[in-house]
């Protein structure tokens, strides 16, 4: 019984105060981050060099994610090695063009892609959007150095919609 | 509906309370928000913030910050494309590591050199500052106070920059980040032309019937313009792409005629073209005999490196009179060119003679329009401001020039390489609008723009980009401020030159930056600075394009714009504390005042009145000041340009387009310069008119191949190139910290052939040292990524803060433009 | 001298009375290996990377471009060289196709290709007569290594395992339809099936 109360004080006093380190950690993590130096170097002195990591894996799960906003090109989710896109060919399209989803079940270009300079729609995709790679990147599976604070325009729309309904 | 900051806390506590109770938000219930109060963004258009290119993007902003991007249909540079970069514009000022107060090295609450960054205010720190320049001043003079801009500086803040320095400090030791980048084509443009800038425009890509890429990887560099040629090429099947580089990358996916050349031997493959043309007879006879001259250069000009190095000892003409020439006339100019066989020019570049002449037969051909791009490969050169002059030769002799689709073009590599640097004049050695300070009238007309006393700004050159780093390192330099670059990462040499100098005990450097920098972790005062469209500037683009933008957003609360800095400071000194009492007598009226006074304030800078600036715009900077500064300086510089073939629209106007190409006369544009019908200064009769030069004619050089400065040997036995790649830009300082970029390209790889590796005992993947004379630097192997270098070559991009190649790269200049050649060194391969 | 050689003549020319049914046979027998053997040693050195690349249009084209492929290096070092795709495993077919080489070894000879322009020229042709290959045995030398009945799909990624369980698992599809340009650069893909 005695135990038993020792152990519920304890865990009581673990519930109290790890909000607590919670916190404290995430100053200290902040305090890494905001007004200091050499955050990209991981604060490593200019005169040396922290060993550069292993060549980390592009992502190849064919998830999709998310944009930021609507305008943003979306990641691809697979791996392109070897794919070619050049003048003789367009690996991409052969499966994301609009007569080939059909088969590949792949996402279809967006219908901007069949714009030309003007404005106007043309038959196919347009040359001006040729090569899909200066706009599309895929990804490698590594931590961002540095934490980015860019705040989806929904999050601040759900707040106003809160705020509007407790007026 | 505007939310206040009140609301806005409330909100979120409510939202962190529903969240921790586990219930959720009614209102994120609904999966559509539809109502046009919330969903509304105020959009608004500005330059993007990276090359040179100068697209224009849209900038969606709701509850003061910045959430969405996308490019702007009514810009006719992109016309509603963006390349990733641009795309994720949004996220650039958004990493967690901005800076927000002034961060002084201390040890017991003082200023101390080997001190620990300290927060400080803004108060402290312009202190410490002015203490510092005063200091310096009193004790070695105006020589001994500099700094390093940038191509990516507002037009207003390069000129703010120039007058607080030239007229105001008394020093010319002012220099940008675009000497890296731009000053061979500047060196290249007022030796052939007389006057700077491309006589071209991005039309020409729609007009061209050919395209050569001379050391330019425009698919990575300039995305958006590589779109157009890219459309360009494949719909209309005539058209003709050739590229030209040390290594195969991107832009060969479209190529042609795609050649591999052995480094520095360009100038050889130029000089067969222009002696094809010759041997060929197709020299425009008639436009040549009219509007060209021919000049024999001086040889043997050095590299630019310290005197003492031997091969400058041993070069014959390293001084001043390196870029002189005397005249010459055809005959002698062919014979010149006539060593440079294609045969020679084949062996000694490496490329097949069938495809020299397939590229020669381009521009020899009269009845193929032809455009000519290039960018690093040539201005990057120990040779640049030559490989610019004989790119124009070519076009000079077959008179394809200034008319749609014929054009010499040279891209820039900053937002505002041509704007800022090259129009305001923020180089060592110039003044507005093409002006230098070497000339008593040149000096004479911004004196009297700016209302100082005669003889205020001083006549010799200051310290170029390069020399800035060895008089650091030599303590001659003491007081040095950094503006809107990250030459720690981005200059040549590191090791032996740039750091010894920022850390040399005699010199205070100040570095003002969004983001902690490698040159700010090198620096004794950082100052946190607003960016983009947190403030509000003008962009000068590569076809001339001048761009405006308001300021969109509030920067973060402590970080404050590069005007506002400079203006702000200019208040802590008094004309007395910077100018010798025999100038201020000739003045007596600017006695006891400010430099903010006599340069922004009081002079024509200070006379537009905040109630110009549209209500609903926000323009933090000029509300402080009193007065809208950044339409008095845009105004007052333009000055220096109207009339002068440099004229620029009302300030007003530019809010109002997307952009205008400079000469801007009687309310239009020019699209091609120097032809008679499109240039209103081309005079009426003249057909072309290179009126840069007083006998309005173009000049034709003779120069010949030399070789470069370092070039691979037993030891060091492989030539390196650095360079960018498409997802970064310049040092990464802004595109390593959006997540989707990084997550693109997370560091610099040496890009390497298989077979060189192999023969190191190396693969992909390994962890090696790269060595040079001068240091070392750990990456990767990359045996199979986007670059395909020869046998013999390696390259690595310098984008990475964690990995500076610029440790191992030689600091040789062309000794005519200054400009550091980062594509030639030796070095060797190590497995670590 | 002269004697020797005749006696030898007669030998041969003589009907066997001499030597036993038994000693022919092996005698036969043991010749019959070591020219098989002589010509399979032989057949087998054509059958080298080593001996592929030794003409230089394939080292500097195919080749080099094979270099930075998956086939050439990859995770476990399973490496594919040039006859291991482009020579049949079976005998008779590949003595029709070491007979079909003889007219890459005629090129190579009189220069059909000898330049980089020159192989580009023909590079869809040359490429169309692999796929057909391919496509007609099935994509025999691909399944040589990537035996269907093997194949892990929890493993592949979902398109790659979703692509093998249905189109090639019902025999609709074989591997060189969609992994065409897998080990060298690809020709104009116009008018190709799938692009």
């Amino acid at each position: 019984m005695k135990k038993l109360n020792l152990a519920a004080i304890a865990s009581l006093v673990i519930f109290v105060i790890s909000p607590l380190t919670y916190s404290i950690n995430a100053f200290a993590a902040d305090k890494e981050t905001v007004n200091t130096v050499a955050t990209l170097r991981d604060h490593t002195p200019i005169e040396s060099q922290k060993e550069p990591n292993p060549i980390p894996k592009v992502m190849n799960k064919d998830i999709k994610q998310g944009r930021n906003y609507p305008m943003q090109p979306p990641v691809i989710p697979h791996t392109t090695r070897s794919y070619e896109v050049n003048k003789n060919n367009n690996k991409c399209l052969s499966c994301h063009s609009r007569h080939r989803t059909e088969k590949s079940q792949a996402p279809m270009i967006s219908v901007t892609h069949y714009m030309d300079r003007d404005g106007n729609f043309l038959a196919d995709v347009s040359p001006r959007r040729y090569f899909c790679n200066q706009c599309h990147v895929t990804q490698v599976d590594a931590k961002p150095l540095v934490e980015n604070t860019f705040v989806d325009m929904h999050t601040l729309m759900s707040v106003k919609i809160v705020t509007d309904e407790h007026h | 509906m505007s939310i206040n900051r009140r609301e806005f806390i409330k909100a979120n506590a409510i939202a962190a309370a529903a969240a921790v109770a586990g219930v959720s938000v009614p209102a994120v219930a609904s999966n559509l928000i539809t109502s046009s109060d919330i969903t509304k963004l105020k959009w608004d258009k500005a330059p993007c913030r990276f090359c040179g290119t100068g697209c224009s993007v849209n900038v969606g902003v709701m509850d003061g910050k910045v959430v969405a991007t996308h490019g702007d249909i009514k810009s006719p540079v992109n016309k509603g494309l963006n390349c990733v970069k641009g795309y994720f514009l949004s996220k650039i000022m958004y990493g967690k590591d901005r800076l927000t107060q002034p961060l002084l090295r201390m040890s017991n609450g003082k200023y101390d050199k080997q001190g620990e960054f300290t927060p400080i205010s803004w108060e402290q720190a312009f202190d410490v500052m002015a203490e510092k320049a005063k200091e310096t001043l009193k004790k070695s003079g105006p020589e001994a106070v500099g700094m390093f801009g940038s191509g990516q500086w507002t037009v207003q803040e390069g000129y703010a920059a120039v007058k607080l320095m030239k007229a105001g400090f008394r020093t010319n030791n002012i220099d940008p980040n675009a000497r890296h980048c731009m000053a061979s084509a500047v060196g290249g443009f007022m030796r052939t032309f007389g006057i700077d800038e491309p006589m071209g425009c991005y039309d020409d890509l729609e007009a061209a019937d050919a395209f050569v890429l001379w050391g330019s990887n425009m698919a990575e560099m300039h995305p958006i313009l590589w779109t157009r040629l890219t459309d360009r090429r494949l719909s209309a099947q005539h058209v003709r792409v050739a590229v030209l580089s040390t290594y195969e990358h991107r832009s060969f996916d479209l190529a042609d005629n795609g050649m591999i050349f052995t480094p520095q031997t360009d100038l050889a493959i130029l000089n067969f073209i222009a002696n094809y043309i010759i041997e060929t007879d197709r020299v425009n006879k008639d436009f040549v005999s009219k509007h060209t001259n021919f000049r024999l250069g001086t040889t043997d000009i050095g590299y630019g490196l310290r005197p003492e190095n031997p091969l400058e000892v041993n070069a014959k003409n390293n001084g001043k009179n390196a870029g002189d020439s005397t005249p010459i006339d055809f005959d002698e100019y062919a014979k010149f060119v006539s060593t440079y066989t294609v045969e020679y020019a084949s062996k000694l570049s490496g490329v097949p003679e069938h495809k020299l002449i397939e590229l020669a037969e381009m521009y020899a051909d009269p009845k193929v329009k032809v455009t000519s791009f290039w960018t690093m490969g040539f201005n990057q050169h120990t040779r640049g401001v030559w490989a610019n002059n004989l790119v124009y030769n070519i076009h000079l002799l077959t008179g394809k020039i200034s008319t749609p689709g014929n054009s010499p073009f040279s891209l820039t590599g900053q937002p505002s390489a041509c704007g800022t640097a090259r129009e305001v004049g923020t180089f060592s050695h110039r003044l507005p609008a093409d002006m230098v300070v070497t000339n008593p009238k040149h000096r004479d007309t911004a004196e009297k723009i700016w209302g100082v006393p005669a003889g205020t700004v001083p006549p010799k050159p200051g310290y170029h980009a390069v020399l800035q780093n060895r008089m650091l390192k030599d303590g001659k330099l003491n007081f040095y401020w950094v503006q809107c670059n990250n030459n720690m990462q981005a200059g040549a040499n590191i090791n032996e030159e740039i750091y010894p100098g920022y850390r040399n005990p005699k010199n205070f450097i100040v570095v003002s930056d969004p983001y902690p920098t490698v040159t700010a972790q090198a620096a004794d005062l950082i100052l946190p600075t607003a960016m983009w469209v947190e403030k509000e500037g003008v962009y000068g683009n590569a076809e001339r394009r001048t761009q405006a933008w308001y300021q969109m957003v509030e920067a973060p609360q402590g970080a404050q714009s590069d005007l506002w800095q400079l203006v702000e400071f200019s208040k802590r000194f008094k004309v007395e504390d910077v100018w010798p009492e025999e100038l201020i007598a000739k003045q007596p009226d600017l006695r006891g005042k400010t430099l903010y006074d006599v340069l922004y304030k009081d002079s024509s800078v200070g006379k537009f009145p905040l109630s110009e600036i549209p209500e609903d715009r926000l323009n933090d900077d000029a509300r402080d000041f009193g007065f809208y500064i950044q339409k008095g300086l845009f105004e007052e510089y333009a000055s220096f340009g109207r009339g002068h073939a440099h004229d620029l629209a009302p300030y007003d106007r530019y809010h109002n387009e997307r952009g205008l190409r400079w000469p801007v006369v009687n309310g239009v544009e020019t699209k091609w310069r120097f032809k008679e019908g499109s240039d209103p200064y081309a005079k009426p009769g003249s057909d072309w008119d290179f009126y840069g030069h007083k006998d309005g004619r173009a000049r034709i050089f003779a120069l010949p191949y030399e070789p470069a400065a370092e070039s691979p040997d037993e030891e060091y036995d492989l030539w390196l190139s650095t360079g960018r790649v498409l997802e970064h830009w310049h040092s990464g300082s802004m595109t390593q910290r959006v997540p989707e970029l990084y997550k693109a390209i997370p560091d610099a790889l040496v890009y390497m052939h298989p077979d060189d590796a192999k023969v190191r005992g190396l693969r992909r993947g390994d962890l090696v040292k790269l060595v040079s004379r001068r240091g070392e630097v750990q990456t990767r192997v990359e045996t199979r990524g986007r670059n395909k270098p020869p046998i013999g070559l390696v390259f690595m991009p310098w984008f990475d803060a964690s990995r500076l190649v610029n440790k191992i790269t030689l600091d040789a200049t062309d000794p005519l433009s200054k400009q550091t050649d980062y594509k030639k060194c030796a070095i060797k391969i190590v497995k670590v | 001298m002269k004697k020797i050689f005749l006696i030898g003549w007669r030998t041969l020319t003589k009907p066997s009375g001499y030597y036993s049914l038994g000693a022919l046979v092996i005698g036969g027998f043991i010749a019959g290996i070591i020219f098989w053997g002589g010509f399979n040693t032989a057949l087998e050195v054509t059958n080298t990377e080593a001996f592929c690349i030794s003409c230089h249009e394939m080292e500097n084209n195919v080749y080099e471009e094979l270099k930075t492929t998956i086939h050439f290096t990859n995770r476990s070092g399973v490496r594919a060289t040039c006859p291991d795709c482009h020579v049949p495993h079976k005998w008779t077919d590949k003595i029709a196709r070491k007979m079909q080489a003889s007219k890459e070894v005629w090129g190579t000879i009189f220069g059909t290709i000898n330049t980089r322009e020159k192989f580009l020229v023909h590079r869809k042709r040359l490429a169309q007569n692999e796929w057909d290959r391919l496509k007609a045995n099935d994509s025999l030398e691909c399944r040589n290594c990537h035996n269907f009945d093997y194949m892990d799909f929890t493993e592949q990624s979902e398109r790659a395992a979703y692509q093998h369980s249905t189109a090639l698992a019902a025999g609709e599809k074989t591997c060189i339809d969609c992994h065409k340009g897998i080990a060298h650069h690809l020709p104009d893909m116009k008018g190709v099936e799938g692009w």
